[in-house]
């Protein structure tokens, strides 16, 4: 009768099993990296998969990718070095390297240096195109992508707020957090709400992809330029996988040329990176209180 | 004396829940923001007879996840929670568990990945944690409320533990059964649900196919979590459940380590309220924390209450609207069957998923909120209350139709659907605080935002309010439960009120 | 006005009732009497069975509702004569003039004063003239009564039975006491294992007579 229940046999086979799977985990030294998850998230792992192929080629060890659920989310793997290396947006970026002691940003795309956030609205806004700022959108709703993106949430947040002098809750009817740029750019389209914000590289790439019905929805304002994604990768990655490995990550990223691939993220090409470079995301994200 | 007519207690205190409830309405927000929500509740109607199994083997990969980790997390919860109940009369054990308890499975998991990450773990703690302080609650009711005096006619001199094996648990033990089988149906959904703060769960992939409106592969999961769930009995066996305990772990395990320092830093760093480790004054102290109250915790306190109400008198409605869809007094078989399908569908979709899926229809207001607590847990007191009148006998020459609805059935279950309703009540609070994650403004949206703006000080105070919310609740629900001497009579095995305990 | 004739009847499976030919005009006040398991019950739900329709019954147990009052209790035995609305509102706020006729009927049987209490707080005998009270205010051509008084007191189980007297033309009572049945009755069903061992007017009958049945 009693066989049915746990026994503490079992819990102890149960601790000694899961803690052997742990520890044979350190062993092999496989580099795991990830990224924001800011576009469709059921193509995550045909997206950067094969980055990680890339990546584990050029520099004969083994890599990996975990598909990670939110932006938060791959900073605290990146933090609890769970994971070594991310593509991360820029103010995601910011918040890891304030938490990962010399961690650096080692590149970034060729589009990041000028990265902006386009405004989009719905046709029945009759919000029309503009190169001022479209005052117009107060009363409307506003849906964000992720509460942790940079072109999806920081910047626009920042953009808007300034040009309003007030905050966001109280100019919008309604704010929202789409998750995502590709909801965000679906949910406008439908209607769901009248207009939000997205990333400008994701909405040329689902543009050109004739993801887009341009009788409902369309840009009305772009903002000004930002620095944007780069690839951080951890400062104690050389003491495992041996002097001079953060310089050949970075080596093998700027060598990423197959235009498949640059296409994941997408950009057209990548470029060296630092860490100033993105002083002006950690001086926003400091006025809108998103970094203490 | 007694000339003029006066409604019972119950009555009085119905009216009053329904008279907050529709008072709640003024400050709930129900608007429908979809432009097109029968547009896309078509096409989910639709993916139904085309479900997507295309991606086989991703989906076998999700539904292994969530058996192992339901599984292990039930059973680590259920060896924890029988070492608990064996000193549930310590009060500290008590306060304790009631506070485990009222945080609910997906904070815990949202504190748990800022500890331990994507370990296994985190999932395994997620859900045993509150388990094993729900589980220390019910058997130690369990062990109090069983007949003791086969202990008291053993010798003095036998030892505690072999008096313990041979004159308790023998007659205890189909008790424990029958509640921990529950508890792994309720662990299964707990489990897929993890999914969606990223744990590789059902809910992982159900999420993100929702995300892009893939309904076809939303339903060939769905489809896939119901048959699991029906057939739940068929494949828990006795001789079963070590393999599966055995083999759980490997599915579970991945690369990823714990770091001690992560452990360490967490607590030591990362939920010390900022301006006590930046070492400021008491005034910015003050300050810091009014202003997280005001802006976050208050108006996050009000809409989970706002919500919990309107939900708690929607609940109640639809249970008594439904419980006679399955009823033999209302119902032949065939129309009772139809009943049953659509209230096992009903209740074995967590809130958390009808949620979102009426949250993709209708937008992010309070509305889709409240119809998917409403409906799941209008569908489980509707079962058991359906249950308990199709046990009773009406007398020959019983009024039919609605005469029957009203004089016969509504007033001999009114004493049980309400001592159900206020069990469901802390439920229903924990849930609607939990559905701010989707973006409703309740206690979940600002504790979500925290933890994606890495304040995981502010997520653990805003969790910390809640619990007090929800353990406050409870005790209201105690009162009035006995005040109006309220018990629940269906046995569901030990003649205790533990298959609605949560 | 009821006619069996070679009727059986079964209860929990078990065959209780076998050929009973019976035949009961109008007016007629019949007591069954016999010993417990002698089909009594049966019986009566056999005749509720063949004619349901304007038929009075107070049933053994009584089938009250106990979370209902008093009031509610008796109103319930003229469901059907009303709109489901007019019982709806009267659930909520009873009508005055239905209080008025259940509180004349309630009077009788000496529970006037518990008219708004629920049944659930009332003593057996209590609920048993609850019962009774239902069947008077239905007051349905026939009354099919099981052991109406088995939970009274003497004085007061004259009191009922002469209220159930006079308020029916048309009664079948089960009885277990012998002097009751004779007092009240005009006919006498003598049943033992399920088969009707005796039928005479109770002018003809003497308690002596009736004993050989227990």
């Amino acid at each position: 009768m009693f066989k049915t229940k746990i026994t503490p046999i079992h819990l102890f086979l149960f601790l000694v099993l899961l803690f052997s799977a742990s520890a044979q985990a350190v062993s092999d030294k496989t580099l795991v990296f990830s990224a924001i998850p800011d576009q469709d998230e059921t193509r995550l792992k045909e997206r950067f998969g094969d980055i990680a192929t890339y990546l584990s080629n050029k520099l004969g060890i083994p890599v990996k990718y975990v598909p990670v659920k939110s932006y938060a989310a791959v900073v605290t793997a990146f933090r609890n070095n769970q994971v070594q290396l991310a593509w991360f947006g820029g103010l995601s970026g910011v918040q890891a390297r304030l938490r990962v002691k010399d961690s650096q940003a080692i590149a970034q795309g060729v589009e990041d240096t000028t990265f902006r956030t386009y405004i989009i609205a719905n046709h029945s806004t009759g919000l029309k195109a503009s190169d001022d700022f479209p005052t117009g959108i107060a009363g409307k709703t506003f849906t964000f992508g992720s509460k942790g993106s940079t072109s999806g949430r920081l910047m626009p947040q920042y953009y808007i707020e300034q040009a309003m002098h007030k905050k966001v809750n109280d100019i919008f009817k309604r704010v929202g957090f789409s998750g995502n740029h590709s909801k965000t750019i679906s949910l406008v389209q439908s209607g769901a709400y009248e207009v939000g914000a997205v990333n400008f590289k994701v909405w040329e790439k689902e543009l050109k992809a004739g993801k887009i019905d341009t009788s409902k929805v369309s840009v009305i304002w772009k903002t000004p330029t930002y620095p944007d994604y780069q690839w951080t990768i951890r400062g104690d990655v050389d003491k495992v996988w041996g002097k001079g490995f953060s310089d050949k990550v970075k080596a093998a990223l700027l060598d990423l040329k197959d235009p498949d691939l640059l296409e994941r993220f997408p950009r057209s090409a990548f470029i060296s990176a630092k860490n100033s470079d993105y002083q002006p995301i950690l001086d926003t994200a400091k006025k809108i209180g998103l970094i203490d | 004396m007694n000339t003029v007519y006066r409604h019972s207690r119950a009555w009085n205190v119905s009216w009053l829940f329904v008279l907050i409830g529709v008072f709640s309405l003024v400050f709930a927000d129900l608007e429908v923001i979809s432009l097109e929500p029968w547009q896309e509740l078509k096409r989910l109607f639709l993916g139904l007879f085309s479900p997507d199994w295309t991606n086989a083997s991703e989906i076998a990969q999700a539904f292994l996840q969530t058996l192992s980790f339901a599984i292990l997390g039930v059973a680590g919860g259920s060896l924890a929670g029988f070492l608990l109940a064996l000193v549930f009369h310590w009060r500290l054990v008590r306060v304790s568990c009631a506070f485990i308890r009222a945080i609910h499975e997906l904070f815990w998991a949202l504190i748990f990945l800022q500890i331990f990450g994507l370990h296994p773990l985190t999932g395994l703690l997620a859900i045993g944690l509150p388990y094993a302080a729900t589980f220390a609650k019910i058997y130690a009711e369990i062990l109090e409320e069983g007949d003791k005096s086969a202990l008291q006619a053993i010798g003095h001199n036998v030892s505690t533990i072999s008096s313990f094996f041979y004159a308790r648990l023998p007659d205890l033990w189909a008790h424990f059964k029958t509640y921990t089988l529950y508890r792994l149906e309720c662990g299964l959904r707990s489990s897929a649900i993890l999914g969606f703060v990223g744990l590789p769960t059902l809910g992982y992939s159900l999420s993100s196919a929702f995300m892009e409106g893939h309904y076809s592969v939303v339903w060939a999961l769905l489809l896939l979590f119901y048959l699991l769930i029906a057939s739940i009995r068929y494949w828990v066996r006795p001789a079963l459940l070590p393999v599966y305990i055995i083999a759980a772990p490997f599915i579970i395990a991945n690369d990823s380590q714990i770091s001690f320092e992560n452990v360490a830093r967490f607590f030591t760093e990362d939920i010390i309220p900022a301006p006590i480790r930046n070492g400021e004054t008491l005034a910015e102290t003050w300050h810091w924390f009014s202003d997280l109250f005001m802006t976050q915790a208050l108006p996050g306190i009000a809409n989970t209450l706002v919500l919990t109400q309107i939900a708690l008198v929607v609940t109640g409605a639809l249970a008594l609207i439904m419980f006679p869809l399955i009823s033999r007094h209302f119902f032949q078989r065939t129309g009772r069957g139809i009943g049953h399908l659509l209230l096992v569908v009903m209740r074995s979709t967590p809130e958390y998923i009808l949620a979102y899926i009426f949250l993709q229809l209708w937008g992010p207001s309070m509305l889709p909120a409240i119809a998917a607590l409403a409906l799941h847990n209008g569908a489980i007191i509707g079962h058991l209350i359906g249950r308990y009148s199709t046990e009773m006998t009406l007398r020959l020459d019983a009024a039919v139709g609605l005469n029957r609805y009203f004089y016969e059935m509504v007033p001999r279950l009114y004493g049980q659907f309400l001592a159900f309703l206020f069990y469901r009540w802390e439920i229903i609070l924990r849930e609607s605080a939990i559905l701010g994650i989707l973006g409703i403004a309740t206690l979940g949206f600002y504790i979500d935002s925290s933890i994606q703006e890495l304040y995981f000080d502010k997520a653990m105070i805003l969790i910390v309010i809640t619990a007090l919310l929800n353990v406050g609740v409870d005790a209201l629900s105690r009162y009035l439960r006995a005040r109006l001497r309220l018990r629940t009579s269906v046995d569901c095995g030990a003649g205790n009120d533990y298959c609605t305990a949560k | 006005m009821i006619q069996l004739q070679a009727e059986t009847a079964s209860y929990r499976g078990v065959k209780t009732l076998h050929d009973i030919d019976l035949h009961i005009t109008k007016g007629e006040k019949l007591a069954l009497v016999g010993q417990s398991g002698s089909g009594k019950s049966t019986l009566i739900k056999l005749i509720y069975d063949r004619y349901p329709v304007d038929t009075s019954l107070v049933p053994q147990d009584y089938g009250l509702v106990q979370h209902l009052s008093v009031y509610h209790n008796t109103y319930i035995g003229r469901l059907d004569q009303f709109s489901t609305w007019y019982n709806l509102v009267n659930l909520i706020r009873p009508w005055p003039d239905q209080v008025n006729k259940v509180r004349a009927i309630l009077t009788g049987l000496q529970l006037e004063e518990h008219i708004f209490r629920p049944v659930g707080e009332l003593s057996g005998g209590q609920k048993q003239r609850v019962a009774v009270a239902r069947s008077l205010f239905q007051k349905g051509q026939l009354l099919l009564a099981d052991e109406p008084v088995s939970s009274v007191d003497e004085q007061q189980s004259k009191e009922v039975l002469k209220q159930l007297m006079d308020g029916f033309s048309t009664i079948v009572l089960a009885l277990h006491d012998i002097q009751l049945a004779l007092a009240f009755c005009d006919r006498i069903i003598g049943l033992e294992n399920g088969r009707i061992v005796l039928d005479r007017p109770s002018k003809s009958l003497s308690t002596q007579d009736l004993l050989s049945l227990y």
